[in-house]
């Protein structure tokens, strides 16, 4: 988990593009998996997603992330397949049946929210956080106060995890089992653990913004920011791919 | 540059005070070493310094603390830290960027510093420090070392009057800890910057400060010269703050009347000495035999 959201270097097309460009076009390519119901529309949009990875050489991150979003769409396809009756009866129950619709709901459910993150989360792979927050601020006029919050809290995800990991590590060292037993017995044995975390992360914060502060935090304007980020006109046809993305998702919705 | 009167402290979540009746004046351009026992109040000392106390952590403050001419009570923290530049002992928790560079762009945008003087301003930061070619690295993936020297570099990147630093070679190995200080000592020297450094390593203190401030249970032992205050070696190890070897030695010779020389604050000092001391020959014919 130690590389998790952390910028990786890379002279990529996607990673060239504005900051903004790319975090409005990973909302809007989301928003468009969301649209649309079309198994097909959402599947191509995977396909584009990946291909989109594959370009800018986060396979391996993306595959991670996959297995994760897997794990929770899992879950919500299974209540759609149980509690969503539709289709063909396939399968009788108590309250209702399992149909072929209630299936393919659940298989658009599972390929959608695959599809919705990747974009979202190579945005971050692809883009130090700094420059999506500076860009923020002097292309979007986002207060930096609010940019620095949010930059602080992705900066800070990876520390905590790290030091959630020694912890553990820590604990192993000592005999705790954390690699034997269920799901259930190492959340039980994690629990304790949350109170030594909790106690270093406050620490650590309270410390970040002293030196924070200490480092003319206050005077902070938008135009202090040192770099500029102009859109270029591969900023302006990214944005139109995923706005006609979006209006496709929508055309489809609507006309079908 | 720093006049510290009567300045007594005690934490809020505290009964006792942590430092008491420390009256301190640091000229303007001098190198300043403060050394004590864990606990003694070395960073409270550093944090009535820059503004941290009592602007960050509060609780009751009496006396003055005044710096650059500003009264840190009266002053706010970022008009403090406009003269002031810190480095804190925690270097993890200093860090508000991933990358270097993204760090050592954070004050400098900041305070405002005019845009087409902050690339030079950077690159002889890291240069000075000897770490140019991390600029792209993660701070996730360099060594305690090598974050300690980023730390350092952000701060001397804002130019500050005074540069406060709580053990910044803590996590250094003995030769990046020489090379920090020979750093310091120059860049003092160039800027005519105050330095005001908190460290546990005597023996670079004592070879590199004007002014060495021994502390001992919240109030100053000694301020005085180094070679003054390394003359009182036995009461210094009383109290927990270990004198260089070669200077221990040195001081017993004096005391037993065999030595009547200044006193020694390292190795070769000692070695001096003791050649002149000794006849000529024996101790070199002594070492042969060691």
């Amino acid at each position: 988990m130690k590389d998790f959201l952390e910028y990786v270097p890379g002279n990529s097309l996607i990673h060239r593009l504005n900051p903004v460009v790319k975090l409005i076009g990973s909302i809007l390519f989301a928003v468009a998996c969301f649209c649309t119901s079309n198994l097909v529309f959402v599947c191509c949009m995977l396909v584009l997603a990946l291909a989109m990875a594959a370009s800018c050489g986060m396979l391996r991150q993306t595959t991670g992330l996959m297995k994760a979003v897997f794990v929770f769409s899992l879950l919500l396809a299974v209540i759609q397949v149980l509690f969503t009756p539709s289709g063909d009866l396939l399968l009788e129950l108590p309250w209702g049946y399992i149909g072929t619709g209630s299936l393919l709901a659940a298989l658009t459910t599972v390929i959608r929210l695959e599809a919705a993150a990747i974009p979202l989360f190579l945005t971050f792979y692809v883009t130090k956080v700094s420059d999506m927050t500076n860009a923020a601020v002097k292309v979007l006029h986002v207060p930096y106060k609010y940019a620095f919050t949010f930059s602080s809290t992705v900066h800070f995800i990876p520390v905590f995890l790290n030091d959630m990991s020694s912890i553990m590590e820590a604990q192993t060292a000592r005999g705790v089992e954390f690699d034997q037993g269920g799901i259930f017995k190492k959340i039980g044995l994690m629990m304790p653990l949350c109170v030594p975390l909790l106690v270093s992360s406050v620490r650590k914060t309270n410390s970040a913004a002293i030196a924070a502060e200490v480092r003319g935090f206050n005077l902070r304007t938008r135009a202090s920011g040192y770099k500029d980020y102009p859109i270029a006109g591969i900023d302006a046809a990214a944005l139109a791919l995923t706005l006609a993305l979006l209006a496709a998702s929508i055309c489809l919705t609507v006309l079908l | 540059m720093i006049h510290i009167n009567d300045f007594t402290f005690t934490y809020r979540e505290s009964t006792d005070p942590v430092v008491r009746d420390i009256n301190l004046h640091i000229p303007a351009g001098a190198f300043v070493g403060i050394t004590g026992a864990a606990g003694s109040g070395k960073s409270t000392l550093t944090y009535a310094m820059n503004g941290i106390i009592p602007h960050c952590y509060p609780g009751d403050f009496y006396g003055s603390v005044t710096v650059g001419g500003l009264d840190t009570c009266e002053t706010a923290l970022t008009d403090i830290s406009a003269v002031v530049g810190s480095v804190c002992q925690d270097i993890d928790s200093q860090f508000v960027a991933s990358i270097v560079d993204d760090e050592m762009l954070y004050g400098l945008e900041n305070f405002g510093v005019p845009h087409d003087e902050i690339e030079a301003r950077v690159a002889e930061a890291l240069d000075d420090m000897g770490i140019g070619s991390l600029r792209d690295r993660p701070i996730d993936s360099l060594s305690g070392g090598q974050k300690q020297k980023v730390a350092i570099a952000s701060i001397l990147a804002l130019h500050p009057k005074v540069l406060v630093l709580d053990e910044p070679t803590a996590e250094l190995d003995p030769a990046s800890s020489v090379g920090v200080f020979e750093l310091l000592a120059r860049y003092a020297r160039t800027h005519g910057t105050t330095v005001v450094v908190v460290e546990q390593k005597i023996a670079l203190l004592s070879h590199y400060a004007d002014m060495l401030v021994i502390v001992d249970g919240g109030r100053i032992r000694f301020a005085d010269t180094p070679a003054n205050v390394l003359a009182h070696s036995d009461e210094l190890l009383a109290i927990g703050v270990n004198c260089p070897r070669s200077t221990t030695l040195m001081n017993r010779l004096a005391a037993d009347g065999i030595y009547d020389g200044a006193v020694c604050r390292n190795v070769e000092e000692a070695c001096t000495a003791l050649d002149a001391l000794v006849p000529q020959g024996a101790l070199a014919e002594s070492r042969v035999v060691a």
